[in-house]
């Protein structure tokens, strides 16, 4: 947009291709807010402060299960682990703290141990085996939750620590749309930004998402670099099924499960694209907001649960052809 | 004698071969598990043919897809969505039952459609359409029966779990009727444009094939063959029932992987055919694996939790090994595209996508 004169000759139609094409993250946004008013349009007691206090929470429950994500598809892979980790450390979450406070760190090292452990095999069996990354996490999270099954006996005992769930659902300054997950969310999206625009791994994430043979030749370690993206996908995850297990109070099996594909669409929605090398935090956020805000809409306006399913499906394919379409094969 | 040899050397080169060698692995350890003459029985086949073909039908179809380089999460819905429309369809118009199944057919038919307009028209990323139209399709279906209900004669589905001459499965016939459609369709010229679409699209429109007209084929295909496995299923079942058979869609797409298939212009529906045989049989061995230990062992008892986890482990293990298995047929469609460059240097890019045949 640095040419003014070009800018000048396109027309309103295009201007807007460009912006949309430009900044997915800022229509991610757009998108977000015309929902919501139309949302507020049907059903005016929907604008209250606790309804959005609840969006901001699930937004950013959504967006630290995104980060990973995110952080994997840049590199040029694909994790559906995500949702089957944030179950297990959901169930870690009540078995550990048991309605009790106090077992914080252990909680903390166990669940990121084990998303970190998932993630790993993860990254060792689609980058250095070689298999489709999609099928491959699928089939781990498969195991994953049978796992839980297993040693839960289908039904997990305990609640989440009282301490630990004021931390996060408590609102703060008692103003009703002020979740204090905000807390956490200070500690993850820097760290987001930190690890993607700050640091050395960051940059060579994108490089190696955007070309891997010439990161490869400029003297990256490619498979080390995948590797990781999926490691700090299952730290974020586990991460993500903590704080969910004190938003939910107490856990069940799969309980988050459709979280994998959420995130996936949440990441694509903010512009990340499928084939690797391009995307932002800040679109995945976005992109979340708008799944958050969507389903918001689709329980505020009263309709049957068939009949929001449906809604759904076509709004996602909608969102989807919107500015998520590949090349065209006549160029 | 040279000549058995030599096709033993080709099959050995060909995509099904990775899920074959996993197919007999898993078919001896059924037979062994289950002992050799209780498995070798007409009602074992009779029971593992009902009970699975349309799971194999739903895979077949699934490979025709990721042949030619899309793929369809959303055919576990689409099967439910032929079941709800054949028994709604008898029960609300009275409709004879086989038009109701041609209704249903037509059904899957559509939503194959619809799926394609979504990949190959809107360019969407088939993953994320077909997720997207799982939703809808699901609504559908709930919309269509809200819960659990209807009948099927009796007639018909006594008929579909008999045998003919005392041997044949019915419900191996679909299976067979399927197969003998991709026999005809693989000779036509649809047949080789799948390929070269799948492995390429670009140079395949570059070639004169229409790559949006070639997935509308496989897509219409798969829908036929779905609409197939809906009709399976509502014999098998017997009634109607909006919510099933919804991970079919992931589970077909892993068994293709298993049957050794790749993304896009490589393999064949035998892949399909054999990945989906695995993951049956090794589902049932597990079943008879456990049984076998609660025989043997006095006080042995696990809840079914560890027979899920088992056969997750094995398939998990099964992924793994394809690359084992893979790896030969790897290099020969590697040096079959060598021999393509070294003999026509200057039609190397057009030859690429015939490499992929792996003939």
């Amino acid at each position: 947009m640095k040419n003014p004169s070009l800018t000048a000759k396109l027309t309103f139609g295009q201007r807007i291709g460009v912006f949309v094409k430009k900044s997915p993250a800022r229509m991610a946004f757009i998108i977000a807010v015309f929902l919501y008013l139309v949302t507020i349009a049907i059903n005016p007691a929907a604008f209250n402060a606790s309804a959005i206090g609840s969006i901001i929470m699930l937004t950013l429950l959504l967006s630290f299960a995104s980060a990973g994500q995110t952080i994997v598809l840049i590199g040029g892979g694909m994790d559906f682990g995500v949702g089957a980790v944030m179950s297990s450390a959901a169930i870690l979450t009540t078995t550990i703290m048991n309605a009790q406070d106090g077992h914080f760190f252990q909680l903390l090292i166990t669940a990121l141990a084990m998303g970190a452990l998932v993630g790993l095999l993860n990254g060792i069996c689609s980058v250095k085996i070689g298999l489709p990354p999609m099928i491959v996490t699928m089939a781990i999270a498969n195991v994953v939750t049978r796992m839980q099954y297993v040693l839960t006996e289908g039904s997990p005992m305990g609640y989440a620590g009282p301490q630990f769930i004021k931390s996060v659902t408590s609102r703060l300054f008692g103003v009703q749309f002020l979740p204090s997950i905000i807390l956490y969310a200070f500690i993850i999206i820097p760290l987001v930004y930190f690890l993607l625009n700050r640091s050395r791994f960051g940059k060579q994430v994108y490089l190696v998402g955007n070309n891997p043979v010439a990161a490869k030749l400029s003297g990256i370690n490619v498979a080390k670099v995948q590797v990781l993206t999926y490691v700090f996908s299952g730290l974020f995850a586990a991460f993500a099924g903590m704080l969910g297990a004190a938003y939910m109070n107490a856990a069940r099996c799969q309980i988050f499960d459709n979280y994998a594909y959420e995130s996936l669409i949440a990441v694509i929605i903010g512009g990340t694209l499928l084939s690797g090398g391009v995307g932002t935090y800040t679109g995945s956020i976005a992109g979340s907001l708008v799944m958050v805000v969507l389903s918001n809409m689709l329980t505020v306006i009263g309709l049957t649960q068939p009949q929001r399913n449906l809604f759904m499906g076509v709004i996602l394919i909608l969102l989807l052809i919107l500015y998520n379409r590949e090349k065209n094969v006549r160029q | 004698m040279t000549k058995i040899k030599s096709t033993l050397q080709r099959f050995r080169r060909s995509p099904a071969f990775a899920g074959f060698i996993l197919f007999v692995v898993a078919f001896i350890l059924n037979a062994a598990l289950q002992g050799p003459s209780a498995f070798f029985t007409v009602r074992t086949f009779n029971t593992l043919f009902a009970k699975n073909v349309p799971f194999i039908l739903v895979t077949i179809g699934q490979a025709l897809l990721l042949m030619s380089g899309t793929m369809d999460i959303s055919c576990g819905v689409q099967v439910a969505l032929v079941n709800v429309v054949v028994i709604m369809s008898g029960q609300r118009m009275g409709l004879p039952f086989l038009v109701c199944c041609l209704l249903g057919i037509v059904a899957a038919m559509l939503a194959s459609v619809v799926c394609w307009v979504c990949c190959s028209i809107f360019r969407l990323p088939a993953l994320l359409a077909s997720y997207a139209l799982t939703f809808a399709i699901k609504g559908i279906n709930v919309m269509i029966m809200d819960v659990p209900q209807g009948k099927v004669e009796k007639v018909f589905y006594k008929a579909y779990d008999s045998q003919i001459f005392g041997f044949i499965p019915v419900s191996a016939l679909a299976l067979v009727l399927v197969l003998l459609i991709w026999l005809y369709v693989k000779r036509t010229k649809f047949g080789s444009h799948i390929y070269a679409v799948g492995a390429n699209p670009r140079n395949a429109f570059a070639a004169g094939i229409s790559p949006s007209g070639v997935q509308l084929k496989a897509f219409l295909l798969k829908g036929l063959f779905t609409g197939i496995a809906g009709v399976c299923i509502t014999l098998m079942i017997a009634s109607g029932n909006p919510l099933q058979a919804e991970d079919y869609g992931i589970r077909s797409l892993s068994a293709c992987i298993l049957g050794g298939l790749g993304f896009g212009g490589w393999g064949s529906v035998a892949c399909g055919v054999f990945g989906a045989g695995f993951y049956v049989l090794i589902q049932n061995s597990v079943y008879y694996f456990f049984s076998l230990l609660v025989k043997l062992i006095p006080g042995f008892a696990v809840s079914s939790y560890w027979q899920n986890f088992v056969t997750d482990i094995i398939i998990f293990l099964g992924l793994l090994m394809t690359i084992v298995t893979a790896k030969g047929q790897r290099e020969a469609l590697k040096q079959g595209i060598v021999r393509q460059f070294k003999r026509e240097p200057y039609k190397a890019e057009a030859k690429e996508g015939n490499g992929g045949e792996g003939k």
